[in-house]
């Protein structure tokens, strides 16, 4: 479904991302783990191209997402993200949040739209804010809705960056419980994320970064019980 | 009477200039975000030319050099040169309304597949407003202030009037803290009419 040909990413002078290859298949749940500046969320980020790779190529369905630049908007619908700060739109209630994209991207029926964004809601279990503005619900709210949002446009994959980073303790839970639901459901994710508890249990695979490359991957339990390289081992053992 | 003639004079060139500073802004701003070289190029020029020069000196360039041989009332004139330099503020604080808005909404917008330009008029546009009009009416507060120099062209507004009246009076003081008090109720009305409005605008957050 996506696959990674040596991508390669600079900010300037600096390579942050140095050759990663990979792919991902339909239906699977990847979790990218690894110290801060290892490159994850640059590497998410070029899944939707919102950094734009500087070498090697992107290939969602069958499409290069690098060779056809110009059509971004059209490629960038079937790829729902989440980020780190929820961004929802906070001058537009959180029903309008979630059905601007498909009214006006997808030219849905607002009828439909109000529909299918309030499932969504029901399945996030906010049904009841749906007339809120986004400044008045909590950060585990928001970021509920912002899954919902991304979840409005039928994506074929989802990417999330460092969602539950910005939360209060107590509120990580409720969204790692969507998460994993979607999980359940056959979507086919790409996380980055610290929760390592909530990477072994939901993932069908990790991907361990360092330095700009993929270091090592694996099923949970071989990444997690028994990490075979130095850099896993002794960041694994940090956070664990 | 010379005040109340000044003022009515002052008060034209201000909304005049006021309207036309909001069009060139506009248009400025919009040209500087198209990023077409020839026109962004033309659009900083302007406004660093315009920010880099006193509004007296363009008064009086426009008035004596550009406009010398064209038979202009001098309301149109002043209204015309504090226009020019008022577009240049306000395709800054334009500008600079949009920028403020998180970098995170315009990537929200676009990972959603909304194209850059409904992605500016849905979700970066409506929130630039806010930021955009109070600083609006800070700019108009200025340009009321500035009209103050129209004398210089032989316009006579508000100021102009004072110094007639003390130049036939012989007394400075009444008809120059007059016209100082006249521009302090305008300029506090404007004021305490924005700050309502800007509590208006943040009640909705």
């Amino acid at each position: 479904m996506i696959k990674v040909i040596d991508l390669h990413k600079y900010f300037g002078d600096l390579e942050v991302l140095k050759g990663i290859n990979t792919e991902i298949k339909k239906g699977e749940v990847v979790c990218v783990i690894g110290p801060s500046g290892s490159g994850k969320s640059t590497f998410l980020r070029c899944l939707n191209l919102l950094e734009i790779p500087t070498k090697g190529e992107i290939i969602i369905n069958g499409v290069s997402l690098t060779d056809n630049l110009k059509n971004l908007d059209e490629l960038r619908k079937n790829v729902g993200m989440v980020f780190q700060q929820f961004n929802l739109f906070p001058h537009m209630k959180v029903i309008d949040n979630i059905t601007l994209a498909p009214i006006k991207v997808l030219k849905m029926k607002k009828e439909d739209a109000v529909s299918k964004a309030m499932e969504l809601l029901a399945k996030v279990g906010l049904t009841d804010k749906a007339y809120e503005y986004p400044s008045r619900l909590s950060g585990g709210q928001k970021q509920r809705v912002a899954i919902a949002r991304a979840m409005a446009m039928n994506p074929d994959i989802m990417l999330f960056d460092e969602p539950t980073s910005a939360l209060d303790p107590e509120m990580v839970g409720e969204v790692l419980e969507v998460i994993r639901d979607l999980a359940y459901e056959g979507m086919t994710m790409v996380i980055v994320t610290h929760e390592m508890g909530f990477a072994r249990e939901v993932s069908d695979r990790i991907l361990f970064m360092d330095e700009g490359i993929i270091y090592e991957e694996g099923k949970p339990y071989e990444i997690f019980n028994n990490p075979q390289r130095s850099r896993t081992k002794e960041f694994l053992s940090k956070v664990l | 009477m010379y005040l109340v003639d000044g003022w009515i004079i002052s008060i034209e060139v201000t909304v005049f200039a006021a309207l036309l500073g909001i069009v060139i802004g506009l248009l400025l701003a919009i040209v500087k975000f198209s990023r077409k070289p020839p026109f962004a190029q033309f659009a900083d020029w302007y406004i660093s030319i315009i920010r880099g020069t006193p509004v007296v000196v363009q008064l009086t360039i426009i008035y004596y050099v550009i406009l010398a041989d064209v038979n202009l009332p001098r309301t149109i004139v002043a209204s015309i040169a504090f226009g020019i330099n008022s577009g240049a503020y306000v395709a800054e604080i334009i500008r600079s309304g949009i920028q403020a808005v998180d970098k995170g909404q315009t990537e929200a917008g676009r990972s959603l597949g909304l194209s850059e330009g409904k992605t500016m008029r849905y979700i970066i546009i409506p929130q630039a407003i806010k930021n955009i009009l109070p600083a609006l009416g800070n700019e108009f507060i200025v340009l009321l202030k500035e009209t103050s120099v129209s004398g210089y062209i032989a316009l006579n507004d508000l100021t102009k009037g004072g110094t007639l009246i003390r130049s036939v009076t012989y007394d400075a003081f009444t008809p120059l803290l007059t016209v100082a008090y006249i521009y302090f109720l305008m300029t506090a009305m404007l004021s305490a009419a924005l700050s309502k409005f800007e509590r208006r605008l943040r009640s909705s957050d």
